[in-house]
């Protein structure tokens, strides 16, 4: 049965030159699980909101939405449609846990009696029994997020509408959101339209997956028709970044046969494939990143710091050591509460360890007065970019920060006109900064920070939110500061990042460093806290930790099956794409008939 | 019918209350029929409120601002005095009008009590605060024009302020309202009356811009 | 005072009605019955009270008290020259006996009346206020209770703002003027925030269905047997008190001499039964934990 359809939508803001959502048909059934991805900007959050009347944007609208048949206009249960947001904090609306819960069903007008026990009955399935008396905002983030989708969920929606809601949570607690979302849809045969940009766990998830593009639908269908598709319309486009490693490395190796979704059947196409692989192994022990030397510069370091909050509070770095290299980008990794962010505050001075020392360019960080610190020797992003900017336009901001470094107005407006032009942010001056997307307020942040010239940057969790383009737009500008001499600490739990930026991976765990090494070895001794690409690979590369360097891996064993068989020579084609096609032919002729 | 009810309690039941307190508790129960008179003076506001029709994104909007200016209460209270909650409730009444004002200001006693702990104080504390923000909304039109005139009313809502808690001091401590402690009271807290206005002065005009601007923007973006 | 709100003691526990109905009886009495027994008695109540809440930590707080109980008792007699008494001579004006102890009088009523909002505000904590609140005026309580939501939201955000200014070198000075600036700078950034914030949340309770008519108000409380016990007690004991005290309690006048203190049975009925009031929530309290202890003991 249909319950949702859309028909012809378009939307334009007021003022926009252009339509953020055009012509856009749609038809959801009973029971489905949808997921609508796309680059930011490309209309889902406009679409979502649309579809939830109470929600609807301000705007020229024209179209038909129906609910059940029915006009949305005529619509007057809101409880019929549930929405969840990205941001976990801004949705909560009472101080506590069991008043949340029961906030939808007090603007039903249901009786006492009623509401309790939906509100229990909801409070113990979301497993929040244990939390039902606390105050909201003592909840960590998955927490908040998953009382978000209960108290939505009490007022027993049809169709539930979600708009990234995982984007700020931690990769555990992600997972259990989405697990929970799956289990919502596969046991009450609740109706999902899910809006993400971290596909690697959603997407095998769906039945059906919508990919929309500067506001139009661009490709549609079950998640394992996706990647053909997209890569039939262009090859390298860019949504193909986005998907599972799988998907990518798939299509990367010819893209014949049903798509790989998950590490299991994408593991289970590698061994079938290219089981010759492993040969290459040794080949590549010599990284492609240069790595400092062991005694290069020494730009931050720790030794045996031990760290708590309060004095009869628990430890929260126990002994900890760690050196920064000049000139390298180190990625501290770790789970929930080991301490990451609290050694990046130890590094920039936030806070003071109890025991140990704490050393910025060779001088103890307490040293540094007033403020010099921050003049030209490190500079620390959080983890929520939105608390760098106080003024009400980017522009106001950098030159806030310009103003304290005494520089003369011509000088301040060259440094302006530099940072802005190098980290691509022009066009977003004269924006409001709430304005902006994850990614734009990432880069501006960044270049707020680079305008007193730190020669360490500390970053905490500078992926979170940021979907699969401005991840690789974020790797290329910290790729290029390092060239220019920059060194930075990131503290991130987004494996395949670190894998692809860090010179040297550090795993941090109940206050101290467990191991330090290049991303390769690094993540090729983890089995759990390793990448997605690297799970897949490791029976055949052990040591191929990026979705390239397994494809590599696998183009190298074609190119020498090749070698060994035969080698046509057809100069027409460009290297790459003979190789292309020989991993297909090795495919098609190896993987047998499916 | 709403102007009616605030009419009713303004002329009926407070001098109802006054009256009938003084012939009742004979001696010094000032204090009480005080505290009971300052509660009172509130509820018109509260009632009228309660009556009126408000968009959610209203109501919220007013919450944020009452928090707002008690987190201005709790993140200056290494400095005795030195508050921007005048301020912020006097910006808040310029854009939002008089009741806006009240509300916030009046609210905002109430929450931040909870925080500092509640007692007699708290209704004077309701009353001062929300009439120098709803004075502020009737005076909005000169106080927007002029930054003078705008200084002036935050050193005069100071000593508002300090002049309504010392008759509230005397009052609690005397039983029996008395001209000579009350100027001796006013006396003792003339340094607090001074920072009392020197800080409004200094917060209207370190916030007057930023703050006036952000809610405009906010005014029209949600089209209140 | 709000730190010690998680934990929850026995009286605590009462419906939130009960409660209300209890303070507002003892402070109204204390308030309005000026006579120096009863006053006294809410003062030993109150102390028992807040004794039994915060336990060795009031014992602390009262350093603070104590000279404000001086301070009151003290400055009476030295601005009042009424009575017939005099002690001695200051600048030539009598300082009374009578003017002496109207003072003490002051400073017990005064530091009983503050015991009471003390343990009147750990007691009768936001969300009981709210839920008794909410079903006379249902859109100030939404307001005062998203309001007390946000708060500490927004004391989290500010701290965070403060550190990622001084994470990237802004107003990192350790001066006094910097600090000053700081706070401010971070206060308007925050105004920014909140009302942006604002918005989300109310685009939330819409999408939940706000502003429809009929809205219930839903509620943890339950209003128990051992609600109506109490409820019973102060209503009745608060009844004799007024009735003793409307027969048989003279206006207690210290000046210009002081009066004596009545020893008829009404006037004593009025004063034990205030006086069981005023210890009610201190036994109350001892009754719950001698009894949990005792079930303690069967674990």
């Amino acid at each position: 049965m249909e319950i949702l359809r859309v028909e012809n939508l378009s939307f334009r803001y007021p003022g926009a030159p252009r339509e953020a959502l055009r012509k856009i048909d749609l038809a959801v059934g009973a029971g489905e699980f949808i997921l609508l991805c796309g680059p930011s900007g490309c209309g889902k959050t406009t679409l979502l909101r649309l579809l939830k009347k109470e929600l609807s944007p301000v705007g020229e609208k024209s179209g038909e939405i129906f609910f059940e048949g029915m006009e949305q206009k005529t619509l007057s249960e809101p409880g019929d449609i549930g929405f969840v947001r990205q941001d976990p904090e801004s949705q909560i609306v009472t101080d506590k846990v069991w008043h949340e819960l029961a906030f939808g069903l007090e603007n039903m007008g249901l009786p006492q009696g009623v509401i309790r026990r939906r509100v229990g009955e909801t409070a113990s399935f979301f497993g929040l029994q244990g939390l039902f008396r606390q105050r909201t905002d003592t909840l960590s983030g998955g927490q908040k997020q998953l009382l978000n989708l209960a108290s939505v969920l009490v007022m027993q929606p049809k169709l539930l509408l979600l708009d990234e809601p995982t984007g700020q949570l931690d990769p555990i607690a992600a997972s259990e959101f989405l697990s929970t979302l799956q289990k919502l849809n596969r046991e009450l045969g609740l109706t999902v339209l899910l809006a993400e940009h971290c596909l690697e766990e959603v997407f095998p998830m769906a039945d059906r997956v919508l990919v929309l593009e500067d506001g139009a639908l661009l490709a549609e269908g079950e998640p394992r028709e996706i990647g053909p598709a997209l890569s039939e319309i262009r090859r390298d486009h860019p949504m193909l970044r986005a998907l599972p490693s799988a998907v990518r490395i798939q299509l990367s190796l010819g893209g014949e046969g049903v798509c790989p979704l998950t590490v299991r059947e994408g593991r289970d196409f590698l061994e079938r494939n290219f089981p010759d692989a492993r040969e290459e192994e040794d080949k590549e022990k010599d990284e492609g990143k240069p790595t400092p030397s062991e005694d290069g510069e020494v730009a931050a370091e720790m030794k045996n710091v031990f760290f708590r909050y309060e004095r009869d509070g628990e430890d929260v770095l126990r002994g900890l050591s760690l050196s920064v290299k000049s000139g390298e980008i180190l990625c501290l990794l770790g789970g929930n509460g080991a301490g990451k962010s609290t050694a990046l505050n130890l590094f920039a001075g936030l806070e003071r360890a109890y025991r140990g020392k704490v050393l910025v360019g060779g001088k103890p960080v307490s040293s540094y007065r007033g403020g010099s610190l921050y003049r030209g020797n490190l500079a620390l992003l959080p983890q929520n970019p939105q608390t760098v900017f106080v003024a009400s336009t980017v522009r106001g901001d950098l030159a806030e920060m310009l103003q304290t470094m005494n520089f003369t107005k011509e000088e301040e407006k060259k440094r302006l006109e530099e940072i802005s032009r190098s980290m691509g942010i022009d066009r977003l001056l004269d924006r409001h900064p709430y304005d902006l997307s994850g990614g734009e307020m990432q880069k501006c942040a960044l270049a707020k920070a680079l305008l007193s010239e730190p020669k360490l940057l500390l970053l905490d969790e500078p992926t979170k939110g940021l979907d699969a383009f401005a991840k690789e737009e974020l790797r290329a500008l910290l790729v290029s500061l390092k060239e220019k001499g920059m060194t930075a600490v990131l503290v991130t739990h987004d494996a395949a990042f670190a894998a692809e930026v860090a010179d040297r991976c550090a795993f941090l765990f109940d206050g101290e460093i467990l191991s330090v090494d290049s991303p390769r070895n690094f993540f090729s001794e983890n089995s759990f806290y390793t990448t997605a690409a690297n799970r897949m690979a490791r029976g055949i590369l052990r040591r191929a930790v990026t979705c390239e360097q397994v494809i590599s891996g696998c183009r190298r064993a074609v190119e020498k099956r090749g070698k060994s068989e035969r080698f046509s020579d057809n100069g027409g084609f460009a290297p790459q794409e003979t190789e292309e096609r020989e991993a297909s032919k090795a495919y098609g002729g190896e993987g047998g008939s499916e | 019918m709403k102007k009616r009810c605030g009419v009713f309690i303004l002329f009926l039941l407070i001098p109802a209350v006054t009256l009938g307190g003084t012939l009742l508790f004979p001696a010094r129960q000032y204090a009480w029929i005080s505290l009971c008179v300052a509660l009172l003076s509130c509820l018109p506001f509260f009632l009228t409120f309660e009556r009126g029709e408000g968009a959610p994104a209203r109501l919220i909007l007013l919450s944020s601002l009452t928090a707002l200016s008690v987190l201005g209460r709790i993140v200056f209270t290494p400095l005795p005095g030195f508050k921007p909650v005048t301020a912020t409730v006097v910006l808040v009444a310029l854009t939002f009008g008089g009741e806006a004002g009240f509300l916030t200001g009046s609210l905002s006693a109430l929450i931040s009590n909870f925080w500092f702990g509640q007692g007699p104080w708290t209704p004077f504390q309701m009353f001062s605060w929300g009439m120098v923000g709803w004075l502020a909304g009737r005076l909005s039109f000169p106080l927007k024009k002029s930054r003078i005139l705008l200084s002036l009313y935050g050193a005069f809502a100071g000593v508002l302020y300090s002049a309504v808690m010392d008759v509230w001091t005397v009052l609690w401590a005397d039983g029996a309202f008395n001209l000579s402690r009350y100027g001796a009271a006013l006396l003792s807290a003339l340094s607090f009356t001074a920072l009392y206005a020197v800080s409004n002065v200094i917060f209207l005009l370190a916030l007057g811009k930023p703050v006036g601007g952000i809610l405009e923007r906010v005014k029209v973006k949600c089209g209140l | 005072m709000r730190g010690n709100a998680g934990r929850e003691n026995a009286f605590s526990r009462l419906h939130p009605a009960v409660l209300m109905t209890f303070f507002l009886s003892e402070l109204l009495l204390t308030v309005f019955l000026p006579h120096p027994v009863l006053q006294a008695e809410a003062l030993v109540g109150g102390l028992l009270f807040c004794l039994l809440l915060w336990g060795g930590e009031f014992l602390r707080e009262l350093g603070f008290y104590l000279p404000l109980f001086v301070l009151v008792a003290l400055t009476n007699p030295l601005f009042s020259h009424n009575g017939v008494t005099p002690l001695f001579f200051l600048n030539g004006n009598p300082v009374t006996w009578e003017a002496l102890l109207y003072g003490i009088f002051l400073a017990v009523s005064v530091t009983g009346v503050l015991f009471w909002c003390k343990a009147y505000s750990r007691v009768m904590t936001s969300d009981k206020f709210l839920y008794l609140f909410g079903k006379v005026a249902p859109r100030l309580s939404l307001v005062l209770s998203v309001a007390l939501r946000f708060l500490p939201a927004y004391l989290a955000q500010s701290k965070r703002v403060e550190r990622a200014q001084k994470g990237v070198g802004l107003y990192a000075g350790e001066s006094f003027t910097d600090r000053i600036k700081n706070r401010l700078r971070v206060f308007v950034a925050m105004v920014s925030w909140s009302t942006e914030n604002a918005m989300e949340v109310s685009a939330s309770m819409k999408g939940r269905g706000y502003g429809k008519k009929g809205r219930t108000n839903f509620s943890l409380f339950k209003f128990t047997s051992a609600d109506g016990v109490f409820l019973a007690l102060i209503l009745s004991l608060t009844a004799l008190t007024l009735c003793g005290a409307a027969a048989g309690m003279k206006n207690f006048a210290f000046y210009p001499r002081v009066s004596r203190v009545e020893l008829s049975p009404v006037s004593f009925a009025a004063c034990l039964s205030f006086g069981l009031q005023s210890l009610l929530p201190a036994l109350w309290e001892g009754k719950e934990r001698i009894l949990w202890k005792y079930y303690v003991s069967k674990i």
